[in-house]
């Protein structure tokens, strides 16, 4: 299979970095293309849009983050705490500059399952669908997120 | 037939290979810039260089070091300058990085400018002092579960000049297998004490540079910043302070504090400190003896999530309210923030919606 430049500097770096230890893949071996495919199938059987999805992923961060690291409820059965971090991270998508490099970690206290939600995270999923590598420690698993959306409100 | 098509295959490759070789021949040795000129501040220093290169290397190799942390491929966007004259055109990596209003003042990063003329350029003045610095780990102390204070003696030169408030940029050893890193970790140390810095961290996860610090740096090794950076320091009035900081925002009020103390700045100021849980405060005793010899000084911590069985009986919640609580006007205080860019814009919102102008608000966002 033919790889350009282009994809080929963005394999790069996607991987790890000066910026990401274990890179956005982490140990998955999955393609690049079949991963995205997979998840955009994945997100389309949901009934979701990967845009509206990012968008209560970034209300969620939000919300955690005006708590100042205190856990608060967000919706019934899920909570969520920011973590501050000193820094910025590029994303290895070229183009789109730094972002902070806080985290919120939303849980879901029925299932005891959780996600780690960056800025950069919610920017890659809503732009492409990219929901980084399986078993990476930012991993957003899109079924956590369409549980975490169809919960009810507090 | 395999012939006829690898024959060809072969032709173009070659072609290309030596078109790119053209190039890369063209840029080093036919397109000679001969000596340029890089004018800062106005002339307040004139160096020559060797035209060709990048402004930010071309600096370096004249000891101005201007901050960077990814090795020059513009994705950190640390490494902006102000150029005034010269420079070409802005490169698409640039643009993402660099809002309206800085792409209007002629701010680009050095890292991607080529010096191809003779360019004009405006840096904080403060790079000027900038130098590389050779140094050893005296001691790691451990402050919480994820914050540590690294004593750092320097080797060459042997003393440093900065102000209270003020950064360094530390280089990791390769770690990780992706090479040495540089991150801005703020003094926590007194500048009257030149022969060493001390520096408060918190550890990031997956951060390569906290990695390598929390896990491999030991005592006695030798290591290297360059520094000092940074504004973040105490204005020159009599206004009374207030300081907020949780968690390693703590690093520079500290410095700031014992400045205060040694020469003799007895302004009234309030330290809010705010953490999660009582595990997560350190240097509280400190404080509290600060406060006994500085006699217009109070330090306030609060807890945001502490244990409901606990024996703590100092302020809860967060952080924002308790300012509000304790000094209900701001308007003729001075602000002096250092945190996360959420837990400063937080801060900021409470602070003018209380009186205080946004003008006397000095924030280290940890961005």
């Amino acid at each position: 299979m033919k790889i350009s430049p282009k994809e080929l500097e963005l394999k790069t770096r996607l991987g790890p970095s000066k910026f990401s230890a274990s890179g956005f893949m982490g140990k998955c071996s999955t393609p690049l293309e079949e991963l995205i495919a997979n998840d955009k199938k994945r997100i389309n059987f949901l009934g979701i849009s990967a845009e509206n999805l990012a968008k209560e992923l970034k209300l969620a961060y939000d919300k955690a983050q005006g708590a100042s690291g205190a856990e608060i409820k967000i919706k019934v059965n899920f909570v969520a705490k920011f973590f501050e971090s000193r820094g910025k991270i590029p994303s290895p998508f070229s183009g789109h500059g730094t972002f902070e490099k806080g985290e919120t970690v939303l849980t879901n206290k029925k299932t005891k399952k959780h996600i780690i939600i960056t800025k950069l995270g919610i920017d890659m999923i809503r732009l492409y669908s990219f929901f980084q590598g399986y078993g990476n420690r930012y991993r957003i698993d899109p079924a956590f997120v369409t549980e975490f959306i169809s919960a009810k409100n507090l | 037939m395999f012939y006829s098509i690898i024959t060809p295959v072969l032709f173009l490759m070659s072609c290309g290979v030596f078109l790119s070789l053209l190039l890369i021949f063209a840029e080093k040795k036919i397109l000679n810039y001969g000596i340029c000129n890089i004018t800062i501040n106005d002339g307040k220093k004139d160096i020559e260089v060797e035209g060709g290169g990048t402004l930010l290397s071309s600096l370096a190799e004249n000891n101005i070091f201007i901050p960077s942390a990814c090795g020059g491929r513009g994705s950190c966007a640390y490494c902006k300058v102000k150029i005034e004259h010269g420079g070409g055109i802005m490169s698409p990596i640039e643009k993402p990085s660099l809002d309206i209003k800085e792409i209007d003042l002629g701010i680009r990063l050095s890292c991607q400018v080529k010096v191809r003329e003779s360019i004009k350029i405006q840096i904080p003045d403060t790079f000027f002092q900038v130098k590389r610095y050779k140094a050893v780990l005296s001691k790691k102390v451990m402050l919480t579960h994820d914050i540590l204070r690294l004593e750092i003696t320097l080797i060459e030169p042997q003393t440093i000049s900065f102000k209270a408030g003020q950064y360094v940029q530390l280089e990791s050893k390769d770690y990780m297998d992706v090479g040495s890193v540089m991150r801005a970790y703020s003094i926590s140390s007194v500048p009257s004490d030149s022969t060493q810095i001390h520096l408060i961290i918190k550890k990031v996860p997956e951060g390569i540079c906290t990695s390598w610090i929390f896990d491999s740096l030991k005592e006695n090794e030798k290591i290297s910043f360059l520094g000092p950076y940074g504004d973040f320091i105490l204005a020159n009035t009599n206004a009374p302070i207030i300081f907020i900081a949780g968690g390693s925002g703590m690093a520079p009020i500290w410095s700031i504090l014992q400045d205060m103390l040694e020469n003799g700045i007895n302004r009234e100021s309030f330290y809010f400190f705010g953490a999660l849980t009582k595990e997560d405060l350190f240097y509280k005793n400190r404080l509290e003896n600060l406060s006994q010899k500085l006699d217009r000084f109070y330090f306030i911590p609060a807890l945001s999530n502490e244990h409901k069985n606990s024996d703590w009986s100092g302020e809860t919640g967060l952080i924002t309210d308790i300012v509000k609580k304790y000094i209900p006007n701001t308007s003729n205080y001075e602000a002096y923030l250092c945190g996360s860019p959420g837990m400063i814009n937080a801060c900021v919102l409470a602070l003018t919606e209380t009186g205080i102008s946004k003008d006397n608000i000095y924030y280290d966002k940890f961005a």
